[in-house]
């Protein structure tokens, strides 16, 4: 599977945010110290359309592919151009891939990319198509509050392509696939769609017990709950996907999940008791990019010439979050 | 581990004052009881006393002494 990423051009540092802030629990160095992120890139102008159309191209160019190969275009994105149409056939449209192709967006956040593998997988298994664009865009900071330091600390934006074709059904595992809708409002937009329309009132901001500020139109996330339901969920999950892949963590190579924030990432680490050099923490320039953090970590983990991810070997990925949604699979790269 | 000690760590995970930490001490009124706060103490739990806070378990700590009552080893 070729894989190719592009993140926008805005950069917001913690020391931007601390001096927004003007506060002294949020210095940059305790932004860093509390997330393990010092940057995060921002779609100011830039639309997660836009951040799509950029990361396939790139992914034609790196890797000397045509537009016109491409059968089908699936589009991960919580934030689409629009209700509808679909924001996978204006893309289509932009980068150039046949009307002959297949498209369709599907809405997912952190759990994205693995469910973008598993449909992949089936697309190609039933012969319905030869190769599959699979596109995470997400534009997360369009969504917070600025004065929200819950989130506005943690995302950033970002988009990846990943091409997979038939030689990738065989690299590509069994899946564990898991939907828990208990934890749908800990992370939630809660207006601008049909649940709850936006008005004068829902646009009203508010602050909460720690001082955050956000309307209703903002993106929110109960934090410890999330966590919690992590350090709950994410074991079992993995432990699960190793069992159904007939294997052992000692054989992974590798493990890549959803990069959150580094907190969260340590804290499983510990209760998975993998050791450090076969487990990817990488969010220090770049945040939480939603469903883009597990393909972009995996291509800079290739890009860094990781040792333990050179050809051949066996990824552990796991995307768990806003849903509750969560899936896992091993990959042979 | 001792009640002096289990406060110790209660004021190492919330990076808070010592002097701060009492049993009668009421969490909302400590600055660092915010949710990365919350998020420090549930880690803690989990990593020392193998226990993970349910949602409902999280909204009901109110006091430094709730959050002594699930430090049992």
């Amino acid at each position: 599977m070729l894989i190719s990423f592009s993140l926008p051009q805005t950069i917001l540092t913690n020391e931007e945010l601390e001096k927004e802030y003007d506060s002294p629990s949020w210095t940059a160095s305790k932004i860093f110290r509390k997330t393990g992120i010092k940057s995060r890139h921002i779609a100011k102008n830039e639309l997660a359309s836009d951040l799509a159309v950029e990361a396939g191209k790139k992914l034609f160019a790196e890797h000397g592919i045509s537009p016109s190969e491409i059968d089908f275009l699936l589009l991960c994105t919580q934030s689409p151009d629009y209700y509808l149409p679909t924001t996978a056939c204006i893309v289509q449209d932009r980068l150039g891939i046949p009307t002959s192709a297949g498209a369709f967006d599907y809405n997912l956040g952190c759990s994205g990319y693995i469910y973008g593998l598993a449909t992949a997988k089936g697309l190609l298994a039933a012969g319905i198509a030869k190769n599959v664009l699979l596109i995470t865009a997400e534009t997360y900071t369009k969504h917070i509050h600025p004065l929200d330091r819950s989130t506005r600390t943690v995302f950033g934006d970002g988009a990846s392509a990943t091409l997979l074709r038939e030689e990738d059904i065989v690299k590509i595992g069994q899946f564990v696939l898991v939907t828990d809708g208990k934890g749908a409002q800990n992370l939630i937009v809660p207006t601008g769609a049909m649940a709850n329309p936006r008005t004068e009132e829902t646009a009203k901001e508010n602050e909460d017990a720690n001082g955050n500020i956000r309307s209703m139109d903002n993106i929110y996330m109960n934090g410890p709950e999330i966590y919690a339901f992590t350090l709950r969920g994410v074991p079992d999950l993995i432990e699960k996907t190793l069992i159904k892949n007939n294997t052992t963590m000692d054989q992974i190579d590798y493990v890549i999940l959803h990069q959150a924030n580094k907190l969260v990432l340590e804290s499983l680490r510990e209760k998975l008791e993998i050791p450090a050099d076969k487990y990817c923490i990488d969010v220090e320039d770049i945040g939480n990019t939603v469903s883009s953090t597990i393909p972009i970590a995996l291509r800079r983990s290739i890009d860094r010439n990781i040792p333990q991810v050179k050809r051949g070997n066996k990824i552990l990925l796991a995307g768990f979050g806003v849903g509750y949604s969560l899936g896992a699979t091993i990959i042979t790269i | 581990m001792t009640i002096e000690e289990k406060l110790d760590l209660i004021a190492e995970t919330l990076d808070a004052e010592r002097s701060n930490i009492k049993p009668e001490t009421k969490l909302c009124t400590l600055d660092e009881w915010d949710s990365m706060g919350v998020i420090s103490t549930i880690a803690m739990l989990d990593r020392k006393f193998k226990k993970v806070l349910s949602a409902e378990q999280i909204e009901k700590l109110d006091t430094v002494q709730d959050i002594l009552d699930k430090m049992e080893e």
